[in-house]
């Protein structure tokens, strides 16, 4: 199973990166020859990123069109070019050139679980966009937007003349329908979100005319213009926050969806009916599966591409979006390429065999770093080039102690003790992870986000209770109370005199997690803590943290380096894959009405800091977020290992024949990689 | 002879209803049901279902019933033919299973042919041929076939098919064909792919194959028979071909029974490595994301595939084997 997983140290790689006689001249230097070659080896790109050309008067004022959709115009089944596009244009200029039409975008995926891979094509749908650095909001659906000054109306201006992908205008009573019928129908959505309800005060959406719309709330809420501009529940846009039967995303095609609801189509019982007509249990179970891009090919869709068969299928094909609101500065519409289509692969190592066979025209996901050296090996043969481009979150590989495990007590007494944490933290030998899994190439320490982010707590935050000291970890487990172990040398349970033996859920998806997990078993075995690690397949293992039914999960910290944005990897406030604590995170979801309270006073500071940094403006949030950090930091809550490195999506396969791609690509959940580089201005030069 | 075959089929439904039984308990066994797993569903989009809805829920399901009465509904959905529907895949079982059962029957009919293609001749050769330094030979690659794993011996052709002869890495079709409708070109692209994964899913059963024909042989040409044909002067390609040979072919005609599940089913590690798409990974997968209806259904189709198998290969082993056929008039 695992051909071409190769383990290198770092001499390996950079003998590969950068030749053999170099290595032997700079052979004395070793720390600082993986990152140097890193640098040296024209595999990792400079920031650059397309422009939105925002000034009406150097608009295009004539169009063309994909010669397939001329063809479709000829015939009567189109309105040409001119009548699709809006009025308020929205024009992109490529990163290179101006590119042409044809082709089709050949992908891996995993299958019906990996929606993502091709929600995040689409990331245009939303209604702002980060640039290329992430750091800085775009126009995309809206032209504009504003927030007041007293931070309670946040406004934003739609296209005029914004079509969905049959050609039906999109306008603002598609946000106030799903405000209205979908985030408030208790049936598809039984609570509100944090995104609509600051300091548990509901906000409301409001239509000023048909191009304008109002987020109202009732008391100052700053952070909203990041949630807009970011990849969470309200600012997502369709493409993620309604597959998958999700229901957020703060707008949704009325025209079509209404048929679908109990309100406009008779009822429930005729709705349920009808629902049933069609081989749905419910009418609920409908309009989950009407609403998914994904699984739909009827529904009308804002982004460049529009599924035409299915994810569950071997092949996930998506076409062209003939409404697409996007030109370039030629007066092109976009998308250039015709087709993404996404073959199913039964496991990642055959994902990334074909990749290095050229049979992916740009791959990212799934892509294993493992595999650098055999991947650099086969550029010439594959046709492709790599990129490596480095995140900017902390740690690929984050041990979450589930804070509010209750099963068995003694291992929730020891989850939710900081010096045993601390101890575990400690016993962690992170450069030999460094060396076998990431090359060598990453960086050691816990889970702060990068250093040039405004949200890094400080220098010795990095190595706070996260340098390798075995002799300060079995000083701090015999002083809690864990000095007896058994025959093997394991400590043993309080409670019966057993081994104690945690267990650590582990999933093969990103990153070989088990494998990860494993070496760090090991390493906890060196210190008498015995780990079990549990090879889960995804679902289920989201499931059981769900259901609250694991010790330790394993994930990365991606998308935690803009704190408020994406905190469910580093603070348990979002039940989606709260690992640090499902219980508390639905606490804290529901107001106080469900899950499990905290008991632990810095759990409860955590949430007050983070509850006030919504009101606050941004250079206090971003104090509040350090403030945030150094708890988490000295808590231990969630151990970091290594992190900023190009593990995740960062090892990229262009091919050769692909322009417009830039050479280095935004890592991070909100740039939504790779579609925040807009892939609809890619196109095959021959 | 009527009333065998009428005992067999008796025996038959009784088996197939008892693998029903077990599969609902397969289905049982994970921890929660259905409703909590669409509960988590929900919960990954952030909204929390309340208690009412989820005994709501388990009421359409009927999931609050006793277990004997879930079944009792199960099983009168799966005679007529409704499976459910899969959770992971979002479409009903039947046509998540019968995407891929074809690819599945092909490449499992093929693999079958070439083992039985090269492990008859070579089985009896070896035998007629005992010590020979062809037997030996043969012998020799046998026994390397049946130790080593056949994942492994796929993991190395296609490494060596794609290092040296720039093979496509996996699945049954190259990607210009892979959306293509049927047509004389992809046909010809199928059969392109499919000696590889037929090639190895055939050796590992060769191996053994080879081995059970060379020893059933050897016994049967020491029987007195077999002497007296060739003392009454029977040509040496006959006294073989026309007893003994057909005497050792007993075992294969009994295994039938163990080949129809193999045929819908495949091996699932090796379809898995070599990501073909068949009915094998699908089954792996299911179970490992508790997708209960889909593996359920897979897991009763392979049982009663073996029932039938089993049934049919008793009356080939009837068909060939006159002592059996004997037996049963005494």
């Amino acid at each position: 199973m695992n051909l071409g997983t190769v383990t290198l140290g770092r001499s390996m790689l950079a003998r590969l990166l950068l030749g053999t006689a170099l290595v032997f001249g700079i052979a004395s230097a070793p720390e600082t020859l993986a990152q140097s070659s890193l640098s040296q080896s024209g595999l990792v790109g400079q920031p650059e990123g397309i422009t939105i050309i925002t000034d009406p008067a150097q608009w295009p004022k004539t169009f063309n069109e994909a010669p397939q959709l001329a063809e479709l115009v000829k015939q009567g089944k189109l309105p040409p070019v001119k009548d699709r596009l809006p009025e308020d244009l929205m024009v992109i200029k490529p990163v290179r050139e101006i590119g042409k039409y044809g082709g089709t975008w050949r992908r891996g995926f995993t299958g019906p679980g990996d929606d993502e891979n091709g929600n995040r094509l689409n990331a245009s749908d939303r209604p702002l966009l980060v640039d290329h650095t992430g750091a800085k909001p775009n126009p995309s659906l809206a032209k504009a937007w504003k927030m007041s000054d007293d931070g309670k109306t946040f406004t934003l201006f739609l296209r005029k003349g914004l079509k969905w992908s049959d050609g039906a205008p999109m306008t603002a009573n598609d946000f106030v329908f799903w405000f209205e019928d979908i985030y408030s129908n208790k049936d598809i959505l039984p609570q509100g979100i944090p995104d609509m309800t600051p300091q548990g005060k509901p906000g409301r959406i409001v239509k000023v005319d048909d191009y304008t719309v109002n987020f109202v709330f009732d008391v100052p809420f700053y952070l909203f213009e990041d949630l807009m501009a970011g990849d969470t529940l309200i600012g997502g846009g369709q493409a993620v926050r309604q597959s998958n039967k999700r229901s957020h995303g703060a707008y949704a095609p009325a025209h079509y969806l209404k048929q679908f609801l109990p309100k406009y189509a008779g009822g429930v019982e005729a709705a349920n009916a009808a629902a049933k007509a069609e081989g749905f249990d419910t009418w609920l179970t409908r309009f989950h599966a009407k609403k998914d891009w994904t699984l739909n090919p009827a529904l009308p869709v804002l982004g460049p591409w529009r599924t035409v068969q299915p994810i569950n299928n071997a092949i996930w094909v998506m076409e062209r979006n003939p409404f697409y609101w996007v030109v370039d500065p030629a007066g092109n519409q976009l998308p250039y390429l015709d087709r993404v289509t996404m073959t199913l692969a039964e496991n990642l190592e055959v994902l990334n065999l074909r990749a290095m066979a050229g049979e992916y025209d740009l791959q990212e996901r799934h892509i294993d770093i493992g595999k650098l050296p055999v991947i650099l090996e086969n550029q010439t043969r594959g046709k492709y080039k790599v990129h490596l481009d480095l995140a900017l979150n902390g740690t690929d590989a984050i041990y979450h102690f589930n804070q509010s495990f209750e099963a068995d007590p003694e291992i929730a007494k020891w989850l939710r003790n900081a010096d045993f944490r601390r101890a575990l933290s400690l016993a962690v030998d992170r450069k030999q992870l460094n060396e076998t899994f990431w090359l060598g190439v990453a960086t050691p320490g816990s889970t702060a986000p990068g250093e040039a982010l405004p949200y890094f707590p400080g220098p010795g935050w990095r190595e706070k209770w996260s340098t390798f000291d075995q002799k300060k970890a079995n000083e701090m487990l015999d002083a809690i109370g864990l000095a007896k172990k058994d025959a093997q040398g394991f400590r043993v349970r309080t409670d019966n005199g057993q081994r104690l033996r945690l267990q650590v859920q582990a999933v093969q998806a990103f990153l070989p997690w088990p494998k990860i997990s494993e070496m760090v078993a090991d390493q906890w075995a060196k210190v008498g803590i015995q780990a079990d690690v549990r090879d889960t397949e995804r679902n289920l293992a989201f499931t059981r943290t769900q259901n609250n039914e694991h010790h330790i999960m394993v994930w990365n910290n991606g998308g935690t380096e803009l704190l408020y944005l994406f905190p469910r990897h580093a603070i348990p406030v979002d039940p989606t894959e709260a690992f640090m604590g499902p219980e508390h995170a639905k606490w804290f979801n529901s107001g106080g009405t469900q899950g499990k309270k905290p008991d632990d006073p810095n759990i409860m500071k955590i949430f007050e800091l983070y509850q006030s940094a919504a009101g606050q403006k941004s250079d206090d949030r971003v104090k509040t977020a350090q403030e945030i950090w150094k708890i988490l930091i000295d808590q231990q809550y969630a151990i970091g290992t290594v992190g900023q490195s190009p593990a995740l999506m960062g090892v990229r396969l262009v091919s050769e024949r692909l322009g417009n791609v830039p050479s280095r690509n935004c890592i991070a959940q909100h740039c939504r990689t790779p579609g925040g580089a807009h892939p609809e201005t890619w196109y095959y030069k021959n | 002879m009527i009333a065998y075959i009428v005992r067999r089929l008796i025996l038959a439904l009784l088996t197939i209803w008892a693998i029903s039984v077990v599969t609902f308990v397969i289905i049982q066994l994970p921890p929660g049901d259905f409703v909590d797993a669409y509960i988590v569903q929900l919960s990954a989009s952030g909204s929390v279902v309340r208690f009412e809805e989820a005994q709501a829920l388990r009421q359409l399901y009927g999931l609050d019933q006793p277990v004997w009465v879930q079944y009792g509904k199960w099983i009168i959905r799966v005679v007529q033919g409704d499976f459910g529907a899969s959770m992971e895949w979002n479409r009903p079982v039947t046509e998540v299973i019968g995407d891929r059962l074809w690819m599945t029957i092909v490449i499992s009919f093929a693999a079958i042919i070439i083992t039985w293609g090269i492990a008859l001749p070579i089985g009896i050769y070896s035998a007629v041929r005992q010590y020979s330094f062809a037997d030996y030979i043969f012998t020799f690659v046998g026994f390397v076939g049946i130790a080593v794993p056949n994942f492994l011996l796929a993991l190395i052709i296609m490494y060596f098919g794609f290092k040296l002869f720039d093979l496509n890495i996996g699945g049954l079709f190259s990607s210009d064909y892979q959306l293509a409708p049927w047509s004389w070109g992809k046909v010809w692209d199928l059969m392109k792919h499919l000696p590889l994964p037929a090639v190895i899913l055939a050796l590992a059963g060769t191996a053994q194959l080879i081995r059970i024909m060379r020893a059933n042989l050897l016994d049967e040409l020491r029987r007195p028979y077999v002497t007296t044909a060739r003392a009454r002067g029977l040509v040496e390609w006959r006294a073989v071909m026309k007893y003994p040979v057909r005497a050792a072919l007993n075992p294969f005609a009994s295994t039938i029974g163990y080949l129809l599940p193999f045929v819908v089913s495949g091996s699932i590690v090796i379809s898995l490595v070599l990501s073909l798409p068949t009915v094998g990974p699908l089954l792996l997968r299911a179970l490992l994301a508790q997708d209960m209806f889909l593996a359920g259904t897979i897991v009763l189709l392979l049982g009663i595939l073996t029932v039938i198998g089993t049934f049919i290969s008793d009356l080939i082993l009837m068909w060939i084997d006159p002592r059996i056929r004997a037996g049963m008039h005494e």
